[in-house]
């Protein structure tokens, strides 16, 4: 009974390899014909042409290179995150993504390579029934040359088919449940060893990510504190610059006309109360005092409470506690950021979402902060609908944070926001 | 009045000081911490406490938990706080903690004929809550609101901040008897008991809007 199982797993394993092979003598195939169009294009950009085809031959040969990288993934369970499709499609660029040269490499080797090992790792699987087919034939042979198999044997009776053919069968069997699987692993690490990138690739990769995303959070910083200064320049400042002209005048018509100095006065206090409410504002922009005052956890307590729409939240574990509001060492602007984007979310529930109820979930697992918003309202919510949904994405972005949206027409609508915050 | 004030920042604690004296009060004591300000507030015993929400050492919320901790000590202390801006959450909690409490904006001290009107009526045991803290109060938990008719909105705003009827009823110039109506439809829209005295209104108000009570100051059982 063990055994039946043991053998079955191994067939189905057995299979698999040759289902893989397969897939990589198929590659091969196309490469076969793909490297010579490719080398006769290479020399084509001599006279000007290749450079306009030569790109569409490289997307073509990314898109059989990530089969094969989501092919080993999938089989191999090796990683090898498929490079994706090429975005700019002008010859120098494509030659430039790093992911290019290894295609390249992966196209040459495969030819052969893959080809021959493909091949061979799909035959073995099928060579038991060739075996059988062949053996059960031998009187289709002339008797002067009959047919021999794997053992130097001929075969040219029923008798010599049984003594001769039952061992060979065996020996095919063999062949076929541990020689797809060697195959397949050896052409997966070939594979593998050209496609993926090297460590010092995966760090470049990374290291311009990190680039990409710290220019966007110095653009929007930058941006932050613009607006800042523009506000409280023409704001504040000139209130406050017309509220001491309002008193200059004051201090000079006091002497002459003490009657008119009451509406100035007037004047001058309210322009004081208007730069007053200014500068709050522009605070409010800045760090929301509530959020110095009782934390994180805290100001989504408060604005939770302030929700139109009958809300609930749940604080999970948020950090180190003895901080405000037990969130301990959450960097100040992700708190902003987080803070700003639980505050949208819940003005776009109470304005668009008709929802009857909203769950705010805000928990802090490990290096990352995770805020959950979910209404039961109409769900359909799009970016660039107005929603706000677009500046929140930038907000999130900014501090390297993620903002999924899964909003589907008829609800329920889920907003997610995930935030690295250190450990 | 004797006066106790609590304010950290020097310039703030002088200008409130003149202002405060030069209208004949007595200021006893200004502090600039939460811890000194339950102190002075136990020793002498004043008539109304004027406190900064934001005080050392953590500037944070320290005034609204030391308003709270003087109350525990002097029972009924009344005690009006300020704040650079409004947040319901503190009003809810000093509501809940009863009457003879007081929330306004800095701004509104310019004011200075509505910061003293206020410092009296949370001197007397009643209520004063800045316009914009009852506004968010009531934008919270709109609904019931929406059967209200404009001008009754404009009396439930002013209820909620604390006035009496005659005053509402000086500030929209319109007469007593009109306000005393608008208060009636108001109550019976929103299924409040009737009161009359003006901090019991803004507690009905304001349990009805959502703010947490203490059980033993939820007004009005025995109108139901």
């Amino acid at each position: 009974m063990n055994n039946i199982s043991m053998t079955r797993a191994s067939a189905a394993r057995s299979a698999r390899a040759a289902g893989y092979c397969a897939t990589v003598f198929v590659r091969g195939l196309a490469l076969v014909v793909l490297v010579p169009v490719l080398m006769y294009s290479a020399v084509l950009c001599l006279v000007g042409v290749g450079l306009l085809i030569l790109p569409h031959e490289l997307r073509l040969l990314r898109r059989l290179a990530d089969g094969e990288r989501d092919r080993l993934g999938r089989w191999a369970a090796a990683s090898t995150p498929p490079a994706g499709p090429h975005v700019r499609r002008r010859l120098m660029a494509v030659l430039s993504d790093p992911a290019t040269g290894r295609d390249l490499r992966w196209a040459a080797a495969m030819t052969v390579a893959g080809t021959a090992l493909g091949l061979i790792g799909a035959a073995l699987f099928l060579f038991p029934v060739a075996v059988v087919v062949l053996v059960g034939l031998w009187w289709l042979f002339p008797a002067d040359d009959p047919i021999r198999l794997i053992l130097n044997v001929p075969i040219d009776s029923w008798g010599s088919a049984v003594y001769a053919g039952v061992p060979q069968f065996l020996l095919s069997v063999l062949l076929a449940l541990f020689g797809p699987p060697l195959l397949a692993r050896l052409a997966a690490s070939v594979s593998r060893w050209l496609l993926a990138p090297s460590a010092a690739a995966v760090l470049a990769e990374r290291v311009s990510t990190l680039d990409r995303t710290r220019t966007g959070a110095i653009d929007a910083h930058g941006n932050e504190l613009r607006r800042i200064e523009r506000d409280l320049h023409d704001g504040t400042q000139a209130r406050l610059v017309s509220l001491a002209m309002q008193l200059g005048l004051a201090e000079r018509t006091l002497s002459a006309d003490p009657a008119a100095v009451g509406p100035l006065l007037t004047r001058a206090r309210e322009g004081a109360e208007e730069a007053m409410a200014e500068l709050r504002d522009v605070l409010r922009s800045v760090y929301p005092p509530i959020l110095a005052d009782r934390g994180l956890a805290g100001a989504v307590s408060a604005v939770v409470a302030r929700c139109p729409v009958p809300a609930t939240v749940e604080l999970g574990e948020l950090g180190q506690p003895g901080g405000p509001g037990g969130l301990g060492d959450v960097p100040a602007q992700i708190e902003v950021a987080v803070y700003f984007a639980i505050t949208e979310a819940l003005t776009n529930v109470a304005k668009h979402a008709h929802a009857g109820s909203v769950s705010v979930t805000l928990a802090r697992a490990g290096g990352t902060l995770r805020a959950e918003i979910t209404d039961d309202g109409r769900g359909g919510a799009a970016e660039g609908g107005g929603t706000g949904l677009r500046g929140m994405r930038q907000r999130i972005e900014a501090v390297d944070g993620v903002l999924r949206v899964q909003s589907p027409a008829g609800g329920p609508t889920v907003i997610t926001v995930e935030c690295p915050c250190g450990s | 009045m004797r006066i106790v004030i609590a304010e950290d920042n020097a310039l703030l604690a002088q200008g409130l000081t003149a202002l405060l004296e030069a209208l004949g009060n007595e200021v006893l004591a200004t502090t600039e911490d939460a811890e000194s300000f339950v102190t002075a507030a136990v020793t002498h015993r004043p008539d109304v406490a004027v406190v900064d929400v934001r005080l050392p050492p953590s500037f944070t919320d320290e005034g609204i938990r030391a308003a709270l901790r003087a109350r525990e000590q002097v029972h009924g202390l009344p005690i009006l706080v300020l704040s650079q801006y409004v947040e319901d959450t503190y009003a809810r909690e000093l509501l809940a903690d009863g009457t003879g409490v007081g929330y306004l904006l800095k701004d509104r001290v310019a004011r200075v004929d509505d910061f003293l009107d206020a410092l009296h009526r949370v001197a007397a045991g009643g209520t004063a809550l800045d316009p914009d803290v009852v506004r968010q109060l009531l934008a919270t938990r709109g609904n019931p609101l929406s059967r209200l008719t404009e001008r009754e909105r404009e009396v439930l705003a002013m209820m909620a901040q604390g006035y009496g009827n005659s005053e509402i009823a000086d500030r929209l110039v319109v007469t007593e008897r009109a306000v005393h109506k608008h208060v009636g439809n108001i109550f019976v829209k929103l299924d409040l008991p009737p009161e009359d005295s003006g901090d019991r209104r803004v507690l009905a108000v304001l349990t009805h809007l959502g703010a947490p009570q203490r059980q033993s100051r939820r007004p009005g059982p025995e109108a139901d």
